[in-house]
């Protein structure tokens, strides 16, 4: 064995944190006249961008975008939680937000739809338009607002009523329907594209608290879509349910996606690579990449976005 | 070099798993080495050598598409980590490939294969000296992942190549002006042959030092656009 045998087998040891018993050194190495020193180097951050002032890399706009947000600052009463966040959400698909605890992106979804008008010291600043209309002005009606932009949240929240009232709530409270056959075809009509009817058709009188998790969570679906909203927010809506309850959501996602605009927020970052055709990354507060997800998950383009979904840090 | 990834026990199965297939570089360049100077000195022994150590060329192959395929599945890699494996996947399926052709050039030499006569010996040494080299410079680029390094093996890459053309010429021509050289002229063109496509294969595992660098223009090569495989 040679000295360059001996480095190996210690720096394998440093670098097997396992404990797994070091293989005899590489005498390979000596061979063929290759005198290498193994750096264990698998890869190169050359050629990522690194942030320089408060740009977004990547493209934040699209063509016919639904919600187009121009410079979204938020502050919670000293809190600077939000910076200056520019980007488009397209119609019929789905935008994934991503991010460690506290970087902004359940802050910034929740100012599409004005939840942070319930916040004591909440501040909004900057243009969020629907359709191109603003959001923010005196004139647009919250409630007016949810009615277009729905919401799922991360625990399933059904009210405590029957399945079907949880579902008619908001035709009702709305006035979309006329009749109440009008009411009970939005209500299966809704709950066929939650993917729960043949599930719950015949105890459409029981208590939506008492369904499954997930079946709950889906429920929680068919009430934001019965009132035929543009856009859908989801704040982590699987984190509560097991994989296959999960892999349910993901399904319905992708289906309701031909309707609808969804922007999700997730911790997971293998859901948002299944379910999104967009990715935005966001790092304290400033929106730091937004691209196809596809290209964000194989090559990403800022430094932060590479260590974040590689899980380089916290 | 730790990598910082939160889980450390990431870092040191992709830290591995590089070691390894350095360790296999290392030893199919040896068999390359051995096979080409068996050919040109005409040295059975060392050529028996190249065949008996055919099969840890192979050990490595298998072994390295285990953990590649165990790591892909348990860690989810995505990003640098996952072009990081999969282009050290390409890397080892070209390695196994470039032990093959050392192997071939073996075969004749161990074999009912023919001496080369002066000259064909002589561009044979200096066609495996070229293969050679460019592997050693490949492996040594993927080591220190030298993006600069791996463009010059590409553009050296060339060089063989019309190198090898001429050889071909040369032996053409030798062939015509002596007809009872024909079979041995051939025997030489297929080891000429295995030495510009063992460049080919280091070219090839520049490609993927500089696709794990990040260019994400640089593309898997197939099988075949590669010229085909061969398994045997």
């Amino acid at each position: 064995m040679n000295d360059s045998g001996n480095d190996v087998a210690q720096e394998r040891k440093t670098l097997d944190p396992t404990g797994a018993s070091p293989e005899p050194a590489r005498r390979r190495l000596g061979e063929g006249g290759l005198n290498l020193k193994p750096s264990g180097r698998v890869h190169s951050q050359a050629h990522l961008e690194h942030r320089t002032g408060e740009r977004t890399v990547g493209q934040t706009s699209v063509e016919n975008a639904v919600l187009s947000c121009r410079d979204v600052n938020v502050h919670y009463g000293h809190k600077h939680a939000l910076r200056n966040v520019s980007i488009d959400v397209g119609r019929k698909q789905v935008l994934a937000m991503i991010g460690p605890s506290g970087c902004g992106k359940s802050t910034f979804l929740r100012c599409l739809n004005r939840m942070n008008d319930t916040i004591a010291g909440a501040r909004v600043t900057g243009s969020i338009k629907l359709d191109g209309v603003d959001i923010q002005s005196k004139e647009q009606d919250a409630v007016q607002l949810r009615k277009r932009v729905g919401m799922v949240f991360q625990k399933p929240n059904p009210f405590p009523k029957s399945i079907y009232d949880n579902v008619a709530y908001g035709p009702r409270i709305h006035g979309t329907t006329r009749s109440r056959a009008d009411l009970d075809e939005v209500v299966c009509a809704s709950l066929q594209r939650a993917g729960l009817w043949e599930e719950v058709k015949d105890r459409l009188s029981r208590p939506g608290t008492g369904l499954s998790g997930g079946q709950q969570q889906r429920l929680c679906i068919a009430r934001a879509i019965a009132i035929q909203p543009e856009v859908i927010l989801m704040d982590e809506p699987c984190s509560a349910l097991d994989p296959i309850a999960t892999a349910r959501v993901e399904d319905l996602i992708d289906t309701l996606r031909a309707s609808y605009a969804i922007v999700i927020v997730t911790h997971s970052m293998q859901q948002a690579a299944r379910v999104s055709q967009r990715t935005a990354y966001f790092h304290m507060g400033e929106l730091v990449e937004v691209g196809e997800t596809d290209r964000v998950f194989t090559n990403p383009r800022h430094r932060l976005t590479e260590d974040y979904i590689t899980g380089r840090f916290g | 070099m730790l990598e910082g990834h939160i889980s450390k026990a990431f870092d040191g199965e992709l830290a591995t798993l590089h070691i390894r297939v350095v360790e296999m570089g290392g030893l199919v360049l040896d068999q390359v080495r051995t096979a080409s100077a068996a050919y040109t000195d005409w040295q059975p022994g060392p050529a028996q050598n190249v065949l008996e150590r055919e099969f840890e060329v192979n050990e490595y192959n298998t072994r390295l598409n285990d953990e590649q395929l165990s790591l892909i599945a348990r860690r989810q890699p995505v990003a640098s980590d996952l072009r990081a494996i999969l282009a050290m996947a390409r890397v080892v399926t070209g390695l196994e490939r470039a032990g093959d052709e050392a192997k071939k050039i073996a075969r004749y030499v161990v074999g009912s294969g023919q001496r080369p006569g002066p000259a064909t010996a002589r561009d044979a040494r200096h066609l495996g000296q070229l293969a050679v080299s460019l592997l050693r410079m490949a492996l040594e680029a993927f080591d220190r992942l030298d993006v600069s390094m791996a463009d010059e093996v590409i553009a050296q890459d060339k060089e063989l190549d019309s190198e090898y053309s001429a050889g071909l010429r040369r032996l053409m021509t030798r062939a015509m002006e002596d007809p009872r050289q024909v079979s041995l002229a051939l025997e030489a063109a297929f080891v000429l042959k295995s030495l510009e496509r063992i460049g080919d294969h280091a070219r090839n595992l520049a490609r993927q030092v500089k696709y794990m660098g990040g260019d994400s223009q640089t593309l898997p090569e197939t099988a075949l656009s590669s010229g085909g495989v061969d398994r045997t």
